[in-house]
């Protein structure tokens, strides 16, 4: 806008006005970091001494470590198979037209608008009725159809980016379409691939309503901390969401970081 | 092999739902030619290269290579590569991987592929940039790159999708004297596709036009250029006047038509057609002499107005308009317009010799 | 240029049949094409739509001695309908979701305009990235962490009772619930309103000063029209992540009077009540997709002109 509109004054209250969205939003992270670090068993001001009994806490105890093992486990199997279908659903979206692709890009891309709790509830009844419940396995398909769409989004972006002469070309130059997948389509999307599988790691790593329903027994770090939350206070809670908030973010950047990233000089076979 | 053409479209047809995108298209391409197919938008062209490269099927008819049936043979497994309007290199792969890459396709070892690979890339003069990336070159050198990957499995045949149309006018210029030079030297066949009638009329043997998806007419540039045989083409190719009319007697050897902008005269009679038939007269603009009085008896002669110039390099084109609305140009060499004085508006008549009009079908 | 079909080169331009490829070779099915389009079907139809049909079989099931059995039986429709607690708490749900939309959306206006219009480029990506962060923390943690602010001798009372006011009781009240809510979509509605914002002609700001419109005219009569589209969707994502969302009113609202959610998980875990609580499950759906066919309507109403 031209020099002329500017209000300072207003300028600077909006300026302030982010600011403190930005507090707001950072206010639960921030004090959950530092009451991890505080000894008081009840947080509060003034802070009492520096502490990490809450990790020691939280590193001695089984349950946490059953569940950081499960969370890890399921987390890796989902985001392979959540990346695997989202990228062919972002492929097919690439490249066919065929009669109900609405209806199959809404199957593709639905799941994140329905309520978890529902989800949940629906996975549990109908995982159960077809013997799936209570098993890790019932978690990893329930959070599959949750990131898949994450995974679609994030590879349909880049195949957009495509020219999209660039399959064409490889057959033309004697590729089968196999071989125009592996030469082509997938080094291309690569960069969308690896986002792809640390985003949807990230949200299954951190989901746990479904986890919750479904899961019985098998319970993941984000269930764990549910049990905390419902039975008392414990900064124990903040010991862990400070964990899983690193490794969420370590996943996030590394996505962000190869997709940064510059095309590579050269690749060699294979 | 003999005689037998390399290419051969019969009775080919290409549907896109209701709408035919190429019809009954007959054509034959020889060995070792330069083909321009050449047409507005939407004309078919583009259409008919991917079916020859596999990209499309055929709706109808039958296409032949060397004789051989091609209608549901993949692209991958015909030797016709493509250079397309957008190059369309492979970003992810330096320059030598490129051009390595149909050899790769079709199992062919690290060390040949090297050694073939360079030896394209050198006939290309541009050996200096094999472990170049892609994002790093110019446009004339992304073209050379989009050549030699299509040329280094040594092809019969090459297929090229306006392929300059996104490099300036002075680069235009040079590649197309190097393609011209590359397909001299390689006695292959090209066939290359375009909208632009300089490229096509500058390098090709042979000219192919199209419109609406279907041929309007095949032959060499000059005789095109000279002797369109449709309206359309006449018209598309901008290089002539067009005079629409009704043919009537005789005169000795010539004839004489009728048009709203008066009777004019034609050297002999045409051939198929009858006293009476609608016609269309088509006179190069450069057989148009411009003068500020009458002009011979024998020559045809139309009144008309100046409405402006427009100059392209050492001609000038002088655009005129009947007292009826006909318009007409005259393509003039600056040396001729000195002669006379050209203002807006001006009055002149607008001549040509009987011998160098020809007569067309009037649709 | 090319010809008709294949004038724009993007391979959705290209006419085909059911499964069939869009270039080049043979129509019909292929099984290279299924290998990428059928897993996600699949998966979907078995995993999202089969438990979701399967929500409604179970809706008519009936539940004798604490045992689920397949029926036809129109009984947890009937009780939850005539439910006086049912539709309370379905009003409070709806009545809570729509004021945290209104809210959330009227809180990150000002904060998304700011960051649309008035900061410098890379402050901008800088604010766009920070915005994306809450996304990948735990919002049970982040909850969590809201009880030690809000209690009666938490973070804020202290600070409060310092200078002599409060105490105030905010945990387990409306507000709390609300603070959640904004905890779970503030920086979500920031962000789609952010996106909208940013397409906004800003030639077309200038032109509305140039005609006398003042800073606050200007915003309501060029940037929110502008924006609509993006901002009724932001408005409409708040509102289906507040009506399904069941931590905040329970951890920090109490969970008393409860929401849907709440009332869902009370009624499976307690008395194994599925049948009831898929009747609620499918409620919501259907208000759900009301919603947000009515917000995507209203959205693009008289775009056309």
């Amino acid at each position: 806008m031209s020099e002329l509109n500017r209000n300072p004054l207003i300028d600077w209250l909006l300026r302030l006005y982010v600011l403190a969205s930005f507090a707001f939003i950072f206010a639960p992270i921030a004090a959950s970091f530092v009451f991890s670090l505080n000894e008081d068993r009840f947080p509060s001001l003034p802070l009492g001494g520096f502490s990490t009994q809450w990790y020691e806490a939280v590193a001695t105890d089984p349950l946490v470590w059953e569940g950081l093992s499960n969370t890890l486990t399921i987390g890796v199997i989902v985001s392979l198979v959540a990346t695997a279908l989202g990228f062919g659903a972002a492929y097919t979206d690439y490249r066919y037209r065929f009669f109900g692709k609405t209806v199959y890009l809404a199957l593709a891309l639905l799941p994140p608008t329905i309520p978890v709790i529902i989800l949940g509830l629906a996975m549990l009844a109908f995982l159960s009725r077809v013997g799936l419940s209570g098993q890790s396995l019932s978690v990893i398909v329930a959070h599959v159809v949750m990131t898949a769409p994450f995974a679609m989004a994030i590879i349909r972006l880049r195949l957009s980016q495509m020219d999209p002469d660039l399959e064409a070309a490889a057959w033309n130059l004697g590729a089968s379409e196999w071989a125009a997948m592996r030469h082509v389509i997938l080094p291309f999307a690569r960069p969308a691939i690896l986002a792809a599988l640390f985003i949807t790691m990230a949200v299954s790593f951190d989901e746990f309503a479904v986890a919750w329903f479904v899961s019985g027994l098998n319970e993941t770090l984000p269930v764990r901390v549910l049990g905390f939350l419902q039975g008392q206070v414990s900064p124990r809670i903040n010991a862990i969401g400070t964990f899983v908030f690193l490794t969420s973010m370590t996943l996030v950047i590394l996505a962000q970081l190869v997709l940064m990233r510059r095309p590579k000089e050269g690749n060699p076979d294979g | 092999m003999g005689d037998r053409p390399l290419v051969e479209f019969d009775h080919v047809t290409k549907r896109f739902g209701d709408m035919a995108a190429v019809e009954d298209l007959n054509l034959t391409i020889a060995k070792g030619e330069f083909l321009a197919i050449m047409g507005s938008s939407g004309c078919g062209k583009t259409t008919t290269l991917r079916m020859l490269a596999g990209l499309e099927a055929p709706s109808e008819g039958e296409i032949r290579l060397q004789g051989a049936r091609i209608n549901d043979l993949p692209s991958w497994r015909r030797d016709t590569p493509m250079v397309w309007q957008s190059l369309a290199l492979f970003p992810f792969l330096n320059v030598r991987e490129n051009v390595e890459f149909s050899l790769r396709m079709r199992g062919i070892g690290g060390a040949e592929r090297r050694r073939r690979a360079a030896d394209w890339l050198d006939r290309l003069q541009i050996g200096e940039l094999a472990e170049r990336n892609i994002a790093h070159l110019s446009g004339g050198q992304r073209q050379r790159v989009a050549l030699a990957r299509s040329l280094v499995t040594e092809p019969e045949i090459l297929l090229l999708d306006e392929p300059l149309s996104a490099l300036d006018a002075h680069l235009k210029v040079r590649m197309q004297s190097v393609l011209a030079d590359l397909q001299r030297q390689l006695g292959i066949t090209f066939v290359y596709v375009t909208h632009s009638q300089s490229e096509a009329f500058s390098m090709a043997d042979r000219v192919v036009i199209m419109s609406r998806g279907r041929i309007e007419q095949i032959g060499a540039p000059r005789e095109i250029y000279r002797t369109p045989r449709t309206r359309f083409v006449a018209e598309f190719l901008g290089s002539s006047n067009i005079f629409a009319g009704t043919l009537v007697d005789a005169i000795g050897d010539g004839a004489q038509v009728d048009t709203p902008s008066g009777r004019l005269r034609l050297a002999t009679s045409p051939e198929g057609f009858a006293t009476g038939d609608a016609v269309v007269i088509a006179v190069p603009g450069d057989r148009i002499e411009l003068t500020a009085t009458l002009p011979d008896a024998g020559d045809n002669a139309i009144e008309a107005t100046v409405m402006g110039e427009e100059f392209v390099g050492a001609t000038a084109t002088v655009y005129l308009e009947a007292a009826d609305g006909t318009e007409m140009r005259a393509q003039k060499s600056h040396a001729d317009l000195e002669k006379i004085d050209i203002r807006t508006g001006q009055k002149l008549f607008v001549g040509w010799r009987p011998e160098h009009a020809h007569v067309l079908p009037p649709a | 240029m090319s010809d008709q079909a294949n004038t724009v080169p993007g391979p959705s331009n290209m006419p085909v049949a059911v499964w069939g490829r869009t270039r080049r070779p043979a129509k019909g099915f292929s099984l290279y094409g299924a290998t990428f389009s059928l897993p996600l079907l699949v998966w979907q139809l078995l995993f999202f739509v089969a438990p979701l049909l399967f929500l409604i079989a179970l809706s008519f099931w009936s539940v004798r001695n604490f045992r689920l059995q397949p029926d036809l039986d129109v009984a947890s429709w009937l009780y939850v309908y005539r439910s006086g607690l049912f539709w309370e708490t379905y009003l409070r749900t709806l009545a809570m979701a729509g004021f945290a939309a209104m809210l959330a959306s009227a809180l990150a206006f000002p904060c998304a305009y700011a960051i649309a219009f008035k900061l410098a480029e890379a402050s901008r990506r800088w604010a766009i990235f920070l915005m994306v962060i809450p996304f990948f923390t735990s919002y049970l943690v982040r909850v969590y962490s809201w009880q030690v602010f809000l209690s009666d001798h938490g973070i804020i009372n202290a600070a409060l009772g310092s200078i002599g006011l409060g105490p105030y009781t905010m945990l387990n009240t409306l507000f709390g619930t609300m603070i959640g809510y904004l905890t779970l979509t503030f920086p979500l509605v920031v962000l789609l309103q952010l996106f909208s914002l940013m397409f906004v002609d800003r030639t077309l700001i200038e032109a509305a000063h140039n005609m006398g419109a003042g800073r606050l005219r200007a915003v309501f009569a060029v940037v929110i029209p502008s924006a609509r589209v993006g901002l009724v969707i932001a408005a409409l994502f708040c509102f289906i992540l507040t009506f399904g969302d069941f931590v905040s009113p329970l951890y920090l609202g109490g969970g008393n009077p409860p929401t849907l959610s709440i009332m869902i998980t009370d009624t499976t875990k307690s008395g194994q009540q599925w049948p009831r609580a898929a009747v609620i499950a499918l409620t919501m759906i259907a208000t759900l997709l009301a919603t947000a066919f009515a917000a995507v309507g209203y959205a693009y109403r008289g775009r056309g002109r």
